[in-house]
């Protein structure tokens, strides 16, 4: 066999085994080389890299625009728009010189073109409708071929109607390997694609009309707890390749449990000497951001972008304010008015995720997700690091076990007095 | 002093006399009345009946438990003093039938003279004239005829009475229930309202609003309750009225109906044939043919009169003076005495009695006219606020109630806050409100509607020379 037809064949194996994510039994594909210089696959979570064959010397691929019911997250459904039945579509992973034909099927209602964001193309390739081609009309198939003559972490997404086909999930990442390394080679090599999404609760169709106000926050259109973790071992090398295609939104991506630096751009390489220490990376719209670094500390680790508001989701704007209300008067008239009526918010919103309410279908209000120790109330743009001493043969879906004594806990008492902490005057310490 | 005694004395004697004796002519224009309505008038109605006695066993039955409008129908037959009134009246009628139909007095002269001759004793010369008027005595039985249809006109113009006040009874009955929903469902809004109100001050107390959505919610629940207020006056207002329909007073007042209006039937109202089906049914249209044939029995009695000479006959008797021939004896001698309608045909009389029975005539057809409208007007109310209300009940306040679930779902879902919820609740008893409304209107509708078939138009006037109303006046259908 081959590296081409290795190429293809894990291809397929990483699309099959990524289509139906979250079962326990579920081990992540060992990293596997498919570029020069022993550059690992990407790992697309919660999606697949486009399976391509070889025809002479150009590399085949065939992306189907059309409609399809996508899940968000375990209650959370809708029709959206995207590539292959998936949003995003299909991580296209390539290596620098690779000439690349990819034919373009359009089952939507109406017209849509590809533009290779980032990708340096022949003007007439790059997919801008009535500037650089014909619209592809509803149910015909367009042929784009090119050669891939810079390396580097792109994205694709249509260019007609783009406010319409990219909100409702239009948009995939376009990798191409470099024809030799750039920096240390890497062991794990991830791509994730952010995204905003207007949905309103029990609607079954996000709004593309929305240009502010987006309650659906993803990584790879999947919200937290729907988004896959990240599996990786500790003081392996990492990569993780960040696209935005959101309509308004920049994300500040924040890492915890250790520090990283960015290493390329949709623009090219960061010299080493320009590469500062982050725990935190703004990934603007229509950029994509790659960081690299190896984590030294086992643990699971939040991965979420940090405005608050993207790791809610469907969170109303237009309630009012409950916080420090005393509504025991007012529960006690709600009993008369509506028997079925809960007062909710005045102590906060944490924990609401986890409220047993009838909800409107497709509707996952300030959900989170279950946590080894509680609930976690974040949701959205937000999934896990697990960084693990043996990642190959470690549960993706496991928690991490923390060593004894190294978990945050009830003070002891004695301990306090004896450190000098004093709460018997009940006043914040000043 | 002893005369006062007298008075008391006789006042008493017709208190303790009266209500037991029943008139038998009462007891029949009762069942005439009785059989016209085909309503359940008791014989107690003929009854008199005074204050003291309190009210009949029957009716304090009736208002031991909630009223039904059936039976708040049956209290308003045995109590509504203007019904008794009514039925009394009868009475007049009768009277002059009776007046009509009495033979004429004869009439009686007796002359005495004193004796020519001033020498003889005192023997007076005496002579009886009895005279008796024929014609009269034979006008009269025509007379009583006409007095006859008279007397029938005014039974129906009882019986139309009888039909309106059961109209009329039912008309109140709901508005006092629907009167009372309304506040049901306006307290259950007030609560919403207090609710908003409440919810609004413990925000401003938490500091999480400013003072003016605290107090414009203040001020919206203080509306409110306003509007409360007002709902509960009518409530009293509405029972008051039926209260006088009903004839109640003291401690029968303190009476309650059956919580909500009944439903609808499933099956629209049939309203099949109804012009001619209230035509046959009018009990003005017949009270008003049986005064046309009075009328025209009056205009022929007057002009028979007008050509009839007036004649009378009498007798005669003289006693002549002792000193006469025959001395003693009475003579006898016969006399007819007539006029002779030369100038007074009784022509005034008569072309007012035609113009009387030609203006009774139009009004006749007018009333016909009316009646085939009333029927139109009737169907056409009963079967919108039937259609209406029926939309109400099974699209309307299913749908506001799915507004409501969804509106809870999204406020848990939390893309709304407690206003919102309350202000839907408010739009749900708001629609429920409206839907109350109709179920009255269509009630009342269907209570016309029966007056209508049992023979009387609801707010029609009564017929001329009645002085019969009732206390509250009447609304047909609703507002
Ligand atoms: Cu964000």
């Amino acid at each position: 066999m081959d590296r081409r037809s290795f190429l293809k064949w894990s291809g397929l194996a990483t699309g099959a085994a990524m289509v139906e994510p979250g079962h326990a039994s579920e081990r992540p594909p060992p990293a596997r080389v498919v570029a020069p210089g022993g550059q690992v696959a990407v790992i697309t979570p919660n999606g697949v890299t486009l399976p391509m064959k070889t025809s002479g010397k150009v590399k085949v691929g065939h992306l189907i625009a059309g409609e399809f019911e996508h899940e968000f997250a375990p209650g959370m459904r809708a029709l959206v728009w995207g590539y292959n039945g998936r949003t995003p579509g299909p991580t296209i992973e390539v290596t620098e010189g690779d000439r690349v034909r990819l034919y373009v099927t359009n089952r939507l209602p109406e017209p849509t073109t590809i533009h290779w964001h980032g990708i340096i193309v022949p003007n007439g390739m790059d997919g801008v409708a009535g500037l650089n081609q014909r619209p592809i009309p509803p149910g015909e198939t367009y042929v784009y071929e090119f050669t891939l003559r810079h390396p580097g972490t792109f994205m694709y997404h249509p260019h007609f109607d783009e406010m319409t086909q990219m909100a409702l999930g239009m948009m995939g990442m376009f990798i191409v390997h470099p024809k030799v390394p750039v920096g240390p080679r890497v062991d794990r090599d991830f791509a994730l694609m952010t995204h905003e999404w207007r949905l309103d609760v029990g609607a079954r169709r996000p709004d593309p009309n929305e240009m502010t106000d987006f309650n659906v926050l993803t990584f790879n259109s999947k919200s937290f707890p729907a988004t896959e973790p990240l599996l990786v071992g500790k003081g392996e090398r990492v990569r993780i390749r960040l696209g935005n295609l959101s309509a308004m939104d920049h994300h500040p991506i924040h890492l915890h449990g250790l520090s990283f630096k960015l290493t390329a751009t949709d623009g090219g390489y960061v010299p080493p000497s320009a590469q500062i220490p982050e725990t935190t990376v703004l990934v603007p719209v229509a950029c994509t951001r790659v960081i690299e670094f190896i984590p030294d500390e086992p643990g699971d680790w939040a991965m979420h972008c940090h405005m608050t508001h993207h790791t809610m989701t469907q969170m109303g704007h237009g309630t009012p304010n409950m916080v420090g209300a005393d509504t025991r008067k007012l529960d006690h008239r709600m009993s008369r008015v509506m028997p079925d009526f809960m007062t909710m918010g005045t102590q906060g919103m944490g924990g609401m995720g986890e409220m047993e309410m009838t909800m409107p279908p497709n509707s996952l209000p300030m959900r989170g997700g279950p946590g080894p120790f509680s609930y976690i109330d974040m949701g959205g743009m937000f999934t896990i690091l697990k960084v693990r001493d043996n990642p190959d043969r470690a549960d993706p879906h496991g928690w991490y076990v923390h060593p004894a004594g190294t978990v945050a806990g009830p003070a002891n008492p004695q301990q306090m007095t004896a450190d000098g902490i004093d709460l018997s005057d009940g006043k914040p310490e000043r | 002093m002893g005369t006062d005694r007298r008075l008391a004395g006789l006042v008493l004697l017709l208190g303790l006399g009266a209500p037991g004796c029943v008139s038998p002519s009462m007891q029949s224009d009762l069942a005439r009345v009785r059989e016209l309505t085909h309503m359940p008038l008791p014989p107690q109605l003929a009854v008199a009946r005074d204050e003291g006695t309190g009210f009949p066993e029957e009716v304090r039955q009736w208002l031991q438990q909630p009223l039904t409008a059936e039976a708040a129908v049956r209290i308003a037959l045995l109590n509504n003093r203007e019904l008794r009134a009514s039925l009394r009246d009868l009475g007049v009628a009768r009277g002059q039938l009776l007046q009509a139909g009495v033979l004429p007095n004869p009439a009686v002269e007796v002359e005495l003279r004193q004796q020519e001759d001033p020498g003889l004793p005192f023997e007076p010369q005496a002579e009886v004239r009895v005279e008796y008027g024929l014609t009269q005595a034979v006008l009269s039985v025509a007379r009583a005829r006409a007095a006859q249809r008279e007397l029938e006109a005014a039974r129906y113009r009882t019986a139309a009475f009888v039909v309106e006040l059961g109209y009329t009874v039912r008309a109140a009955y709901y508005a006092f229930q629907a009167a009372q929903q309304r506040v049901a469902i306006a307290t259950q809004a007030l609560d919403a309202f207090a609710a908003a109100r409440d919810a609004s001050q413990a925000l401003f107390e938490a500091g999480n609003i400013p003072e003016l959505d605290a107090a414009t919610q203040d001020a919206a629940y203080e509306s409110a309750r306003a509007t409360v207020a007002q709902l509960e006056l009518e409530v009293l207002e509405r029972r008051e009225q039926l209260q006088r329909l009903l004839g109640l007073h003291g401690e029968a007042t303190a009476w309650t109906v059956t919580e909500t209006l009944p439903r609808m039937a499933e099956q629209e109202p049939a309203l099949e044939n109804l012009e001619r089906k209230a035509l046959t049914a009018s009990l003005e249209l017949a009270e008003t043919q049986h005064r046309l044939e009075g009328a025209a029995q009056r205009a022929g009695l007057t002009s028979v009169e007008g050509w009839l000479p007036d004649v009378s006959v009498g007798v005669i008797a003289e006693r002549k003076s002792p000193v006469a021939p025959a001395h003693g004896e009475w003579e006898w001698g016969g006399v007819i005495h007539f006029t002779v309608p030369l100038f007074d045909r009784r022509q005034g009389t008569r072309s007012a009695s035609e113009a009387e029975f030609d203006a009774l005539m139009e009004r006749y057809q007018g009333m016909a006219i009316d009646v085939r409208s009333a029927a139109r007007e009737a169907r056409n109310r009963v079967l919108s606020t039937y259609l209406r209300a029926r939309q109400y009940q099974q699209v309307l306040l299913p749908a506001r109630q799915r507004v409501m679930r969804q509106t809870m779902l999204q406020y848990n879902a939390m893309q709304i806050g407690v206003f919102q919820v309350l202000q839907v609740r408010r739009e749900q008893l708001d629609t429920e409100l409206a839907y109350v409304d109709l179920l009255r209107e269509y009630w009342t509708a269907h209570a016309a509607l029966e007056a209508l078939l049992a023979g009387r138009r609801t707010g029609a006037p009564l017929g001329p020379g009645s002085g019969a109303s009732l206390a509250g006046g009447t609304e047909a259908g609703g507002h």
